[in-house]
């Protein structure tokens, strides 16, 4: 990073707290976001990141961002991007807090349940060797493009019961939205036109279900059959959860599994681990959501006046939970910087936790253990394709390798 | 010893993924045992109900010795 980004010097309007001017959305050199969380953390508990027209408080280290989590009537999740309080979509339920929350976490808790994604798992697997085949004589590929964008996403698709023709489709769209997502006023227009295009869609898909009962392994008529105090779920909530679904389902997936694939690449003894245990994936999966969380960052609007943590909250402000700092804060965590693909004690916050805790978080453990057994017994041994720098988008809108050049012996 | 979970368990499924041997999960991905009845740990399984309890994103689970 920058050097100087961080000022000693203390605002006028926050006593006692460092001030700082840092964009979140920008692109940068692979893994800097990480080391940008270590230094904002081992620089201070909390900092006062300002912007012009705004700012908000920065929480760094896993304490406060715990507290965070289990204390949402103090920290609401009306709006979760500190930069931005009042955003133009509305994720439900992710932005619904109590007492709504769980009723609708009730309806979608069972469709994306470990039993669910148990049953989903044979149909997940097959999907994904169908992605690896064709890569294998090839002996080389971008893991981005050529997989992570679109194995998770016809995963997905298939999860909810849209047609996998869609897949590119989506991963079109998520594109644009998450340009936009984290603060980038030049993301901002792709970021309206992929909402309103996958609203549309959504439309459309819940138009040709409407009156009909519920199908077998589709999402639509399960929620159009689904009651929120026992009246049906309104068309807006519809779209809103539709949208959300989307949005966090097939972007965070494909963001996890580019770092994972480009640690095991440069770490071939993590790689000949799983190699030769399979069953060790789940474990090296929870470890990848900790060390390589894509949640730079999770924010929360305060919504009364507290003393938090040393800090005076005012009702209204934003505040930015630090996850990546917290998931590698040497306070909480053993050999903190280190990648132990068998850590068990692994109470990470790379799915958040409290009430919202990621929804789809059994689905993506799922899909990425299995990427991860099905690649491996394709294309054991592989490698970097490239010297060439590697990003990663900014961690405003959650973090993602942009491109990941392998390549392999082939017949290896 | 014993294992209690709390009901701040919100379905992480950690504990029951470690240990589906002593753990079960119920249809929307709690764990069985939410804020109910706590379950015995065999002598020779103290470090595995250590490592559930410290699995768990928010500290729900409590091993006590009794």
């Amino acid at each position: 990073m920058e050097p100087g980004t961080i000022s000693e010097v203390k605002g006028d309007e926050v006593t006692g707290c460092p001030v700082m001017h840092q964009d979140f959305s920008q692109t940068r050199n692979l893994g800097d976001y990480w080391a940008l969380a270590n230094e904002l953390r081992e620089g201070c508990p909390h900092f006062y990141n300002k912007y012009s027209g705004g700012g908000y408080w920065v929480f760094t280290r896993h304490e406060a961002v715990k507290d965070i989590y289990k204390t949402p009537e103090i920290f609401s999740s009306e709006s979760i991007t500190p930069w931005e309080p009042n955003p133009i979509y509305r994720f439900v339920p992710t932005q619904v807090d109590a007492p709504d929350h769980i009723k609708y976490r009730r309806i979608l808790n069972p469709w994306f349940s470990p039993k669910a994604m148990e049953a989903a798992a044979p149909m997940m697997r097959e999907l994904c060797r169908n992605f690896i085949e064709p890569l294998v004589a090839k002996g080389r590929c971008d893991f981005i493009e050529d997989f992570a964008l679109l194995y998770p996403t016809a995963a997905f698709l298939n999860v909810i019961g849209v047609p996998v023709s869609y897949t590119e489709q989506f991963a079109e769209w998520v594109d644009m939205f998450f340009g936009g997502f984290g603060g980038d006023p030049e993301g901002a227009e792709n970021m309206a036109t992929a909402l309103s295009e996958m609203r549309a869609f959504w439309t459309e898909q819940l138009a040709t279900r409407r009156g009909k009962p519920h199908q077998e392994g589709d999402l639509f008529t399960y929620l159009l059959n689904s009651t929120f105090d026992d009246k049906p779920l309104d068309e807006e909530v519809l779209l809103d959860m539709c949208t959300v679904l989307t949005l966090a389902g097939l972007d965070t997936t494909r963001a996890e599994l580019g770092y994972m694939f480009h640690h095991l690449a440069i770490n071939p003894e993590d790689r000949q681990k799983l190699i030769d245990d399979p069953e060790l994936a789940p474990l090296a999966v929870e470890e990848t959501l900790r060390y390589y969380t894509i949640i730079f960052g999770d924010g929360r609007k305060v919504t009364r006046d507290i003393e938090f943590h040393g800090v005076q909250l005012q009702k209204g402000d934003m505040v930015y939970a630090l996850v990546s700092g917290a998931n590698r804060d040497p306070r909480h965590w053993e050999r903190a910087d280190e990648f132990v693909i068998d850590r068990k004690k692994n109470n990470h916050f790379g799915f958040a936790s409290g009430p919202h805790r990621c929804l789809g978080m059994h689905l993506a453990r799922r899909e990425m253990a299995i990427a991860v057994q099905e690649w491996l017994s394709l294309i054991p041994d592989f490698e970097l394709d490239s010297d060439v720098q590697l990003h990663e988008r900014g961690g405003g809108a959650m973090m993602a390798l942009e491109r990941l050049p392998l390549r392999w012996e082939l017949g290896s | 010893m014993k294992l209690q979970v709390t009901t701040a368990c919100m379905g992480h499924g950690r504990c029951y993924s470690l240990a589906p041997q002593l753990l079960e999960s119920d249809d929307e991905g709690f764990v069985t045992i939410r804020g109910g009845d706590s379950i015995e740990i065999p002598d020779d399984q103290r470090e595995l109900a250590v490592e559930l309890a410290g699995t768990c994103p928010e500290s729900a689970i409590i091993v006590t010795d009794a």
